[in-house]
């Protein structure tokens, strides 16, 4: 390895790690190195159900997610990448299925439009209009939301890494991080395997594995991996517009432009941990739940079942930000299950914190810091 | 073609049964797979693919190559290479990808 | 085909000694070993008939008697299945996939109507090879076939491919199945051979030869034409580096492009299985480190016949009768005389393998083989 020093290393070449690289450089920092123990997307991102959308229950991640879908709608131009990240929005709609939960949906949509987040809400019968063949049995209503929608998660992150190449950013995959030396509560480098890169700011956008870096800066950080569950069936003409969701059957499930369907449940009971092999249980779980939300989905065949792993944080919740007491330390990691939506602006908000100090979008309330204060951030709207 | 005579095989006269591709009536054997039907008759193209519109054929026949999806009885992607026949079987050129029905 | 969803069933774990896949040469012998033992064997296998390629195989066996030499493939399949016939611990289940193997130990199977999981003790993959693709312009017009294919159309539903074909590759498979279209009355435009020698067996090469088929060594397909299926070729020399010479292009007229070059091993159940697999090109592509008794790296699974490394149908038939005696004796359960046999099989598959056409395979077993010819 050549590179002997950098101004920040960015650890993970997830899609997160990539955005920040990209925002970084275009930030006017030359010496940003991106660092990957496999290879770009390998990891969550290229395992992830690929969807976008900005309904949920706090302000926070609603700025967020709109932010986000703003990056995306013009992403092609914004990386200058030729592929195209495949950024449709076909949609969201959400099913209600307790008095309980459509209470809870009604109080999300008021907060939603109040944040300039075009939601409707439906009848049952006015989301058979948007999914004709969708089962409504015990289905109380349902929210749509036009502008949410589903992007290439490859592609994304592809985009991020060549676009921060372009800016100068090296991106060294194959390289996995050893240790992180500090010193008086300062980063002093980045030991890999491949050589040891002296800086003084390291991003942790490790995902699942992001309390293992964190623990070599002397950090005790509360992220874990969970395993995730997807299956994804042979392709059909285009028969569905938006991702299902149910949060009441731990439910998602949405058409591909390629046209294969794309869908993942909750699996109760799943422990802490590193584990991405694929189960029978979840196969048939799926199976059993799909056929009664979308039931002629039931004549497709199933064509490949893999697993990935959440970052999950204590409160479901990304944590961004300096992490003291280590100066030069950040973390954007424990997305829970939503990294892939918020990367873009996830980005952008790091890359303005650690440059100027200071986000656009206010994320002070995610810091590391958060848990120990006991100020955990409640997302009613989760799903898997 | 149907081979009449083979110096090593023999091939058991089974029950000759009516299918239609793409609306025109056509005889097969009953039980042998819809792709050999078809080529017996002469139609050698299955299908185009979906997204540069090119003619497919016959290429693995046994269902592990996925060259020869068609739409069978109204079901996409029916891999004819290993289907067997049926009498009134409504074969069709699938387009696209093929619609999945919803009722 | 595909049914509706309410007559799709999940039938309750059912537990097996050994699950055999596949019930082609390999698999029959893998089965027919278990049966002998006395364990409980479920043979599983996605067409609906036994025999796997064997049913196409209309020629002569070579070799030793053991394994059927004098026989034409398509006879074999019913010498064991009137034998199975008599075990009452022997299952069969023709039109099933087996599409899953978890770390929960359980198999998943699938047929028309039913998702079905299994519990085996044991399981021997015994699925075979799909075969090669290659490289040329317009290669996806239809009237190119794999050599498998042609063969299953013609000798199994007695349909011809075309008029005059051409056939790519002088391996065994590429000269019988040009002598098996002859036989049909089907005209042989040539076999192309991009090696500077033939590749099968020489007897093969001079039936050709005599019907006046010419073997062009030293040769490869460049395109095929046609708009909606294939009229024509165009084939060139080529050079020592394979690389196809200018001035040497020559158009072919043939109706059929039949590709007979090689075939990979199916190993998916053994990737899901987590075995380590080891690229190994002189039996094929990936293939999983075994033993002598062709136990994978996963103590519960076994490997026969083409999964383990493509070969042909004889060793195919020693590998499998050597895995099905292994896996039974694992669970404590053998057939008087097991291990004489185990003993002669290893010797018959060392014979099998000894010809010049065998160095390679050995080659290539020894290096799929673990260190000492025994897991740890």
């Amino acid at each position: 390895m050549n590179r002997k020093s950098a101004d920040i290393v960015v650890i993970g070449g997830g899609v997160v790690g990539c955005a920040t690289a990209f925002e970084l450089a275009r930030l006017g920092c030359k010496n940003v190195v991106l660092v990957e123990r496999n290879t770009i997307a390998s990891g969550s991102t290229g395992r992830c159900g690929a969807g976008v959308r900005q309904q949920f229950g706090t302000e926070l991640n609603c700025v967020l997610a709109r932010e986000a879908v703003r990056i995306f709608e013009h992403m092609d131009e914004y990386l200058d990448y030729e592929p195209g990240v495949e950024f449709r929005q076909s949609g969201y709609l959400m099913l209600a299925y307790s008095d309980q939960q459509w209470e809870q949906f009604q109080r999300n949509v008021e907060l939603e439009r109040s944040l300039d987040i075009d939601v409707k809400m439906l009848t049952p019968e006015g989301a058979r209009e948007i999914v004709p063949f969708l089962d409504l049995e015990g289905m109380v209503g349902a929210t749509f939301c036009q502008t949410d929608g589903h992007a290439n998660p490859f592609h994304t992150a592809f985009a991020y890494a060549q676009a921060a190449k372009r800016l100068g950013a090296e991106i060294l995959t194959h390289t996995s991080v050893m240790d992180i030396e500090v010193e008086n509560n300062k980063i002093q480098a980045v030991v890999t395997d491949k050589g040891r890169i002296a800086t003084s700011a390291v991003v942790n956008c490790a995902g699942a594995y992001s309390a293992k870096i964190a623990k070599m800066a002397g950090i005790d950080l509360p992220v874990w991996g969970e395993r995730h569950q997807i299956l994804i069936t042979e392709p059909v003409e285009a028969m569905m517009g938006p991702m299902v969701i149910s949060f009441h059957h731990d439910f998602y499930c949405q058409q591909t432009p390629h046209g294969s369907f794309i869908m993942g449940i909750g699996m109760p009971g799943e422990p802490k941990s590193f584990n991405i092999r694929s189960s029978v249980d979840f196969l048939e779980g799926m199976a059993n739940t799909v056929m009664k939300i979308l039931p002629p989905l039931g004549n497709l065949r199933v064509v490949r079942q893999w697993a990935g792993l959440y970052d999950m944080s204590p409160d479901a919740q990304p944590i961004l930000g300096e992490c003291p007491p280590i100066e030069g330390f950040y973390n954007a990691n424990g997305f829970s299950g939503h990294g892939f939506m918020v990367s873009p602006i996830v980005g952008q908000a790091m890359a303005e914190l650690i440059i100027l100090g200071k986000s656009s979008v206010d994320i002070s309330k995610l810091d590391a810091g958060r848990f120990e204060r006991g100020e955990l951030v409640f997302e009613p709207a989760v799903v898997g | 073609m149907r081979l009449k005579e083979h110096p090593i095989l023999d091939f058991p006269a089974g029950r000759e049964v009516v299918f239609t591709f793409d609306g025109k009536e056509l005889r097969g054997i009953e039980g042998e797979p819809i792709a050999a039907a078809l080529h017996a008759s002469g139609v050698r193209v299955l299908r185009h693919s979906p997204v540069s519109g090119r003619a497919r054929g016959f290429f693995c026949a046994i269902g592990n190559c996925s060259s020869c999806l068609m739409t069978v009885d109204g079901m996409p992607n029916v891999r004819v290479c290993t289907e067997p026949l049926k009498e009134g079987m409504v074969v069709e050129t699938q387009k696209g990808h093929g619609h999945l029905p919803i009722d | 085909m595909r049914q509706a969803e309410t007559t799709r069933t999940v039938n309750l774990l059912k537990e097996v000694d050994v699950a055999v896949i596949g019930a082609g040469p390999a698999g029959l012998a893998a089965a027919l070993a278990c049966a002998e033992a006395g364990v409980s064997t479920l043979l599983i296998d996605a067409n609906d008939a036994p025999g796997g390629q064997l049913v196409k195989q209309t020629h002569k066996f070579f070799g030793s008697e053991r394994q059927h030499a004098g026989t034409r493939g398509i006879q074999i399949p019913s010498l064991f299945t009137e034998k199975l016939a008599n075990y009452p611990n022997v299952e069969i289940m023709w039109n099933t996939n087996a599409s899953g193997f978890y770390d929960s130990g359980e198999l998943v199977l699938e047929d028309e109507k039913r998702f079905m999981k299994i519990l085996p003790k044991r399981m021997i993959v015994a699925a075979g090879a799909s075969e090669r693709f290659l490289i040329f312009r317009n290669n996806d017009l239809p009237g190119v076939y794999g050599a498998g294919a042609v063969q299953t159309l013609m000798n199994v539903y007695g349909v011809v491919p075309g008029d005059r074909v051409m056939m790519i590759g002088s391996g065994n498979i590429g000269l019988i199945v040009s002598y098996q279209l002859i036989q049909a009355g089907v005209d042989v435009a040539a076999v192309v051979e991009a090696a500077p020698c033939i590749g099968g067996y020489l007897v093969h090469a001079a039936k050709l030869r005599r019907a006046g088929v010419p073997i062009l060594t030293s040769h490869t397909v460049l395109a095929a034409h046609g708009q909606e299926s294939v009229t024509g070729a165009t084939i060139a020399e080529v050079d020592k580096e394979w690389q196809p010479m200018p001035g040497t292009e020559r158009e072919v007229e043939c109706d059929v492009i039949c590709l007979a070059v090689g075939l990979m091993p199916l190993v998916d159940v053994l990737w899901h299985a987590g075995c380590e697999m080891k690229y190994v090109p002189e039996l094929g592509g990936h293939v999983p480190v075994r033993d002598e008794n062709m136990r994978t790296s996963n103590p519960k699974v076994y490997a026969a016949g083409d999964s383990g490394g493509v070969e042909e149908a004889s060793s195919a038939m020693v590998t499998g009768e050597i895995a099905g005696i292994s896996a039974a004796k694992s669970l404590g359960h053998q057939a008087p005389g097991a291990d004489a046999r185990l003993a002669q099989l290893k010797a018959d598959l060392a014979a099998i393998r000894s010809g010049p056409t065998g160095e390679k395979i050995s080659a290539g077993v020894r290096c799929a083989t673990v260190c000492g010819g025994v897991w740890e």
